[in-house]
């Protein structure tokens, strides 16, 4: 323990003498101001205007000359009587964001014969040819290119197209109605039509879904009646003729009711779904939407057939926003911008999802301040600001940055002499060097053991030499590829074997438990709800799950040996046996990677060629599920968030930043030092949290720093320090009670075996075998415990604790008001706080109590109990 | 990672989860959604609204044939009771005397037939999974209900005794409800050393030291609360309001002081870590507690694997039988019968027959609790097992069935989906293979 207990010296490895008296009052005079100034040497390109002047910030330009008119599709071919394509102009305003002008456009056709358009862009097929479509729009003329062939037939009927589409578009086969893992009513359909075969199963054949078995189950009831096909079920519940639990879905005689009647009279068949036909991707137009509230845009959704072709299909999808309140999307496709802030429209169609990112800004600005990047971090962070007009803050004051960043790479605060060095330090380059010591002191690896022991799973059952192997591999900075391929693969009974042992009973992990941790741990998805039935919002099936699984089924554990070995089958624990049975399917296994395929060869440890697989160059999710959960540590959420739920409906907040993330982390040879520093030493880490007209809405396009409630060890550690009282953590009875040694971290327990109220009460995860769950909500025990509770109220008063120390050193009031501040804020009080808090304390009962009341205040105060 | 609830659009009815915008879920939009809402049954709302839940955990499961489902193969004969025609096992007479108040539910089944994960399906009605969590059921009821008089609303005692408290936690909190929702745990009240944590001022602390280290926190505060305006901060804001509150109320601290208590009004509980806890439990929800799990045998208590008989005659029956007959009798002295559900059931039921060992072994596939107070009918049975007590056969009760009537007895909607952080709707009344589960409608 003594190298934690040393932190006031070791810790940054500072050599140099402690400048306390220049220092002490420079801060005073304007903490934030003063470094910001100092910092511009660093990074000289400074923003031309001050981002959080608020009269240049928030000016607001008129609409001025629109250029860069644009027809979309600009061509298009058509095939088959009636097939249609919508069309929309846009345009370029004097500010740069697109606008939508369909509806202030006049269309002509240069062939009238050939097609027909309506006012608002739609264009429908009449016969073969080639014609133009000619928009009008203040004063320029658009034009289209049309090629229209096959009309003489009518296009074929598809099941999946046609009537698939109808279930998507009307919400039916959602998750929560009969999409869902066992559908609604007895009638079940693959989740947004993704298997219509099996659609096609449930609605003409009936039977009702079994989790467990491929077969279905009693009653067979068709949906469909083709002896009086109005009465059909697949009618009369949806047009709310029989009660419906969905409620009404289309009128009678809707153009939906006249689509499934007409499939219905001509004997339900499944029709072209075969070649050719298949929607293969969903496109959409725009990709992104910047716009002002009250604005409108149109969306245009094409599918790319198998065959090649494309497809409007627009009228026929299903338009869902993430945040209606902030956009909102009607049936046909028209986006309404109505308050500041950012959605996704996601579009469905024939199991495809594609997804439109929308931005809503506040005011478009007339003169957007340069803001200078230290690298390709900022460079698209700060592009993404400036497309949807938020100009971030500035840069943070040295002791902001100085507690954010030893509290996100060490978990732990600078003592006061470290403030004060670290403030005077005149050296233009000391933020880079400081991320140097803290990257190389003990207590980053300490505290990255930490962040990785949870992360990984270390609990009482498995926690020494597991620990201590993660703790090795970070001191060692061994690339995180191989932290990955040897946790994966490990076999024999070192500290990389461990997780195969389960938290609570110490058995030895079922093989799709141990798959199910091992993908959301290393590629951030989870498939844990493919186990029993295909994901129910995303592509994951259940065959996916079990071929993974696969790679598992021969580890056996020799238990006189307490080690894991493969390849020996019939051996003492093997919970499956040596194959892997589909639950549904009732046939064995054979290993095959997420995306299908299988291992070239198989025999030895399969589990090699899994890691092999996960850590490859191509895998795209290895690298992006780690930086994603080491920008949480620094950001408080990820790009992606939840961290460990990467799905084609869950996308990052900046996909193209993730991209870069990981590409970079890969080129570092996966070197998890690298990654951080390149992080924290971005402009967007080292941002103030102040608030300008542009940013205030803002919280996921880092415009600023926000603030993140200390996890339950950080503050725990953090009121230790600040009060000079080390924490004397129990050990349960079971493991041998007694007490951690003296100077024990709460980041360095093992939850299961030191019960402690703070840590519970502030959410230190405790339910280990299933995923970590931490929860930074405050609740009332919380409050109490602030109020009365021993954490606080004794670890003030203690004997020879700061408080006492400060009191019996003869310190005045002032020195203690500056003494205390730095321990807990890393920073000095302004004149107004110095000036209040002396005041108050000399109103007090007591001296004494006057400056422990002081030192309650500081530890309650959200400053302390955030990063900040 | 850091949202409020509100912004997960968890633990709201589907309407409102839909207005915060989790559409694409759920495949529908919002005038879709209320089409389909409005279509759903009407929210059964029962006049009755019992205040308050007290569960008498019986942890280990005890044996339905030698309690309350009594067949000619047990060792201990059937008595009748005050209800017509209800027998019980003779073990528990002064509850006999009280079965005009109470209903058996002899047709229970289950699905779990291990300790931690039958206790987890017996408080939450899911089966554990290491992919999502489940709220409790005094979590639920806390949350629908909210606190009363100040008081927390969901509290446990005592604090359990097993070796690994861990692996049961997930049965008795609160999962995405957020941890206001968990159970306050407290040491066990028979002991001379029992003590509230944190609910009440210490010794050293006045109220006017209160006050004065707030004028302090409030000055190293101010420009930090003008700047920031964090969702959660105004939460705290809140909590710390109450908090005070509580602190500064004597009827609060006076709710969890047994000293209030005569010595006969304890010596009729029984001076026993169970009898005690009981009354404490009596303490809390005549206070304003909304949900008490209470009783305190040690772990395992009823779970006999060996001489079963034995260890129900000499024991464990009659503390129950004291206990629980006491407890009806002072809440209805009370007036509080009327307002609070009594129930009291374990994990699982055991086997019909004697192991080797003269015991019996776990068994969830049909097994018996009670119920009473809270206007649910007593004088009751609903279900019935065969004539081994084996199988179901009448009137299969699932653990979803048993949440809507304790639902419904307090007036909570029991049709009532809660929608996780990951978009999967939970029936706050689960039943078996996740369809709602239905109110008793004999009993409510």
């Amino acid at each position: 323990m003594s190298h934690r207990l040393a932190f006031l010296m070791g810790m940054l490895d500072w050599k140099r003498p402690v400048r306390v008296l220049v220092l002490g009052l420079l801060p005073i005079l304007v903490p934030g101001h003063l470094e910001a100034e100092k910092d511009r040497r660093v990074a000289p390109a400074e923003p031309a205007a001050n981002p959080n002047d608020s009269a240049e910030a928030g000016r607001i330009l008129a609409p001025d000359g629109l250029r860069d008119f644009r027809l979309v599709p600009s061509q298009v071919g058509l095939r088959g009587k009636g097939a249609s394509q919508s069309f929309v102009v846009v345009a370029t305003d004097g500010r740069g964001l697109e606008v939508d002008l369909t509806s202030e456009s006049r269309f002509d056709l240069t062939n009238d014969r050939l097609a027909q358009v309506t006012a608002d862009g739609l264009l429908t097929a009449r016969s073969d040819g080639e014609l133009q479509l000619r928009a009008d729009i203040a004063g320029q003329q658009l034009t289209a290119t049309v090629h229209i062939e096959g009309t003489g037939r009518a296009r074929p009927f598809g099941f999946a197209r046609d009537v698939v589409g109808v279930f998507t578009r009307n919400g039916c086969n959602g998750s929560e109605c009969h999409g869902g893992v066992k559908g609604r009513g007895g009638f079940k359909l693959s989740l947004h039509g993704i298997n219509p075969r099996e659609d096609y199963r449930w609605t003409v054949k009936g039977g009702v879904y079994q989790v467990l078995s491929p077969k279905a189950a009693e009653p067979f009831n068709p949906r469909v009646d083709l002896e009086e096909p109005q009465q059909s079920r697949l009618l009369q519940k949806p047009a709310m003729d029989l009660p419906h639990g969905g409620g009404q879905r289309f009128e009678r005689d809707s153009a939906d009711y006249r689509t499934l009647l007409e499939w219905i009279r001509q004997g339900a068949p499944y029709g072209a779904g075969g070649s050719g036909s298949r929607v293969q991707r969903l496109e959409v137009f725009p990709r992104e939407a910047i716009m002002e509230p009250g604005t409108r845009r149109r969306l245009l959704v094409t599918a790319l057939l198998e065959d090649g072709r494309s497809q409007d299909l627009s009228p026929e999808v299903l338009y869902e926003s993430s945040d209606p309140a902030v956009i909102d999307v009607s049936p046909a496709g028209v986006v309404r911008a109505l308050k500041p802030g950012q959605a996704r429209i996601a579009i469905r169609a024939a199991g495809k999802l594609v997804q439109v990112r929308c931005g809503v800004i506040r005011q478009p600005l007339d003169r957007y301040p340069r803001v200078a990047g230290r690298n390709f971090i900022d460079e698209e962070v700060f592009d993404r600001l400036r497309e949807l007009h938020i100009v971030p803050a500035g840069l943070s004051s040295d002791s902001a940055f100085l507690r954010r960043v030893c509290l996100d790479l060490t978990g732990t605060l600078p003592p006061p002499e470290r403030v004060r060095e670290f403030l005077a330090d005149r050296d233009p380059l000391k933020r880079e060097n400081l991320i140097e010591r803290l990257l190389n002191s003990p207590e980053f690896v300490d505290y990255w053991t930490f962040r990785f022991a949870d992360f990984f799973r270390v609990v009482y059952r498995n926690a020494y030499s597991y620990k201590s192997w993660i703790r090795e591999s970070l001191a060692r900075n061994k690339p995180y590829d191989h932290m990955a391929r040897e946790r994966v693969a490990s076999q024999g009974n070192g500290g990389p074997t461990r997780h195969f042992i389960k938290s609570i009973s110490g058995e030895m992990m079922r093989p799709h438990e141990k798959m199910g941790e091992d993908v959301r741990v290393f590629l951030g998805i989870r498939l844990d709800c493919a186990q029993c039935h295909d994901h129910p919002y995303e592509t994951w099936t259940q065959d996916q799950f079990w071929g993974i699984t696969a790679f598992y089924g021969q580890l056996t554990r020799i238990r006189s040996l307490s080690a894991f070995m493969d390849d020996i089958s019939g051996n003492e624990e093997q919970p499956e046996g040596p194959k892997v049975t589909h639950p549904r399917r009732r046939q064995e296994v054979a290993p095959r990677f997420l995306d299908g395929s299988p291992p070239a060869t198989l025999g030895g440890n399969p589990r090699e060629k899994l890691a092999d697989w996960m850590t490859a160059p191509d895998n795209p999710y290895f690298s992006q599920a780690i930086v994603n959960r080491v920008w949480a540590n620094f950001f408080g959420k990820g790009l992606v968030e939840p961290v460990d739920d990467f799905r084609p409906g869950n996308p990052a907040s900046h996909p193209e930043l993730l991209e870069a993330l990981a590409e970079d982390f890969r080129r570092s040879g996966f070197d998890l030092r690298h990654l951080m520093r390149t992080i924290a030493r971005s402009r967007t880490y080292q941002l103030s949290g102040d608030l300008n007209p542009t940013n205030r809405e803002d919280e996921i396009n880092h415009s600023r720093a926000l603030p993140r409630r200390l996890e339950a060890e950080i503050l725990l550690d953090a009121i230790s320090r600040v009060t000079g009282i080390e924490e004397a953590f129990a050990v349960h009875e079971y493991v041998g009670g007694g007490t951690e040694p003296r100077g024990t971290r709460a980041i360095e327990l093992v939850p299961e075996v030191t019960p402690s109220q703070f840590l519970e009460v502030y959410g230190r995860p405790v339910s280990r075998d299933s995923m970590p769950w931490r929860d930074y909500r405050s609740t009332l025990r919380q409050a109490l415990h602030l109020l009365v509770g021993s954490t606080y109220t004794s670890k003030i008063a203690a004997e020879g604790g700061r408080v006492g120390q400060l009191l019996s050193a003869g310190a005045s009031d002032r020195e203690i008001v500056r003494e205390l501040y730095l321990a807990a804020l890393s920073r000095f009080p302004t004149a107004e706080e110095e000036t209040r808090l002396q005041a108050l304390i000399e109103g007090s009962p007591s001296r004494r109590k006057g400056v422990e009341n002081l030192a309650w205040g500081l530890l309650a105060s959200r400053q302390f109990t955030y990063n900040h | 990672m850091d949202l409020p609830i509100d912004q997960l659009g968890c633990c709201r009815p589907r309407r409102e989860f839909l207005r915060v915008g989790a559409l694409s879920l759920l495949g529908l939009n919002l005038r879709q959604y209320l089409a389909l809402e409005a279509a759903t049954p009407a929210a059964a709302r029962s006049k009755q609204r019992a205040q308050a839940c007290i569960l008498l955990w019986l942890e280990g499961g005890p044996s339905q044939i030698d309690t309350w489902d009594p067949k000619p193969h047990s060792q201990f004969n059937a008595i009748p009771t005050r209800a017509d025609g209800i027998r019980i096992s003779e073990l528990f007479p002064r509850v006999a005397g009280h079965m005009d108040k109470l209903a058996i539910v002899r047709s229970m089944h289950t699905e779990e037939n291990n300790h931690p994960q039958g206790t987890h399906y017996a408080l939450t009605g899911h089966r554990p999974n290491p992919a999502l969590k489940f709220p409790s059921l005094g979590s639920i009821i806390s949350r629908e209900l909210g606190p009363r008089n100040n008081l927390p609303p969901y509290i446990m005692v005592p604090e359990h005794q097993e070796t690994d408290f861990f692996s049961y936690m997930d049965a008795y909190t609160s999962a995405f409800l957020g941890s206001e929702y968990d159970p306050i745990i407290l040491p066990d009240p028979s002991q001379e050393s029992f003590q509230i944590p944190d609910l009440s001022l210490p010794d050293t602390l006045t109220a006017a030291d209160i006050a004065d280290r707030r004028s302090f926190l409030q000055a190293v505060d101010r420009g930090f609360r003008q700047k920031e305006k964090h969702a959660e901060f105004g939460r705290m804001d809140r909590f710390t309001n109450q908090a005070l509150t509580m602190l500064l109320s004597p009827k609060v601290k006076q709710a969890f002081d047994l000293s209030q208590e005569s010595d006969r009004t304890k010596e009729a509980y029984g001076r026993t870590r169970v009898g005690q806890s009981v009354l404490l439990a009596r303490r809390l929800v005549e206070a304003g507690c909304r949900f008490v799990t209470t009783s305190g045998y040690a772990h395992g208590a009823w779970d006999t694997h060996k001489d079963n008989d034995q260890r129900l005659r000499d024991k464990l029956a009659p503390t129950l039988d004291q206990t629980l007959s006491t407890l009806l009798e002072d809440l209805q002295q009370r007036g509080l019968l009327d307002s609070t559900v009594v129930l009291a059931m374990g994990e699982f039921g055991r086997t019909p027959h004697l192991n080797a060992n003269n015991g019996r072994d776990h068994y969830p596939d049909c097994w018996s609790l009670i119920l009473g107070g809270g206007g649910i009918q007593g004088g009751r049975v609903v279900g019935a097992s065969d004539e081994q007590g084996a199988q179901v056969a009448e009137r299969r009760v699932t653990m979803g069935d048993l949440f809507a009537t304790i639902y419904k007895a307090m007036g909570i909607d029991w049709t009532k989906e809660y929608v996780n952080p990951g978009g999967r709707p939970l029936y706050i009344a689960n039943s078996i293979d996740d369809v709602m589960g239905q109110p008793l409608h004999e009993l409510v």
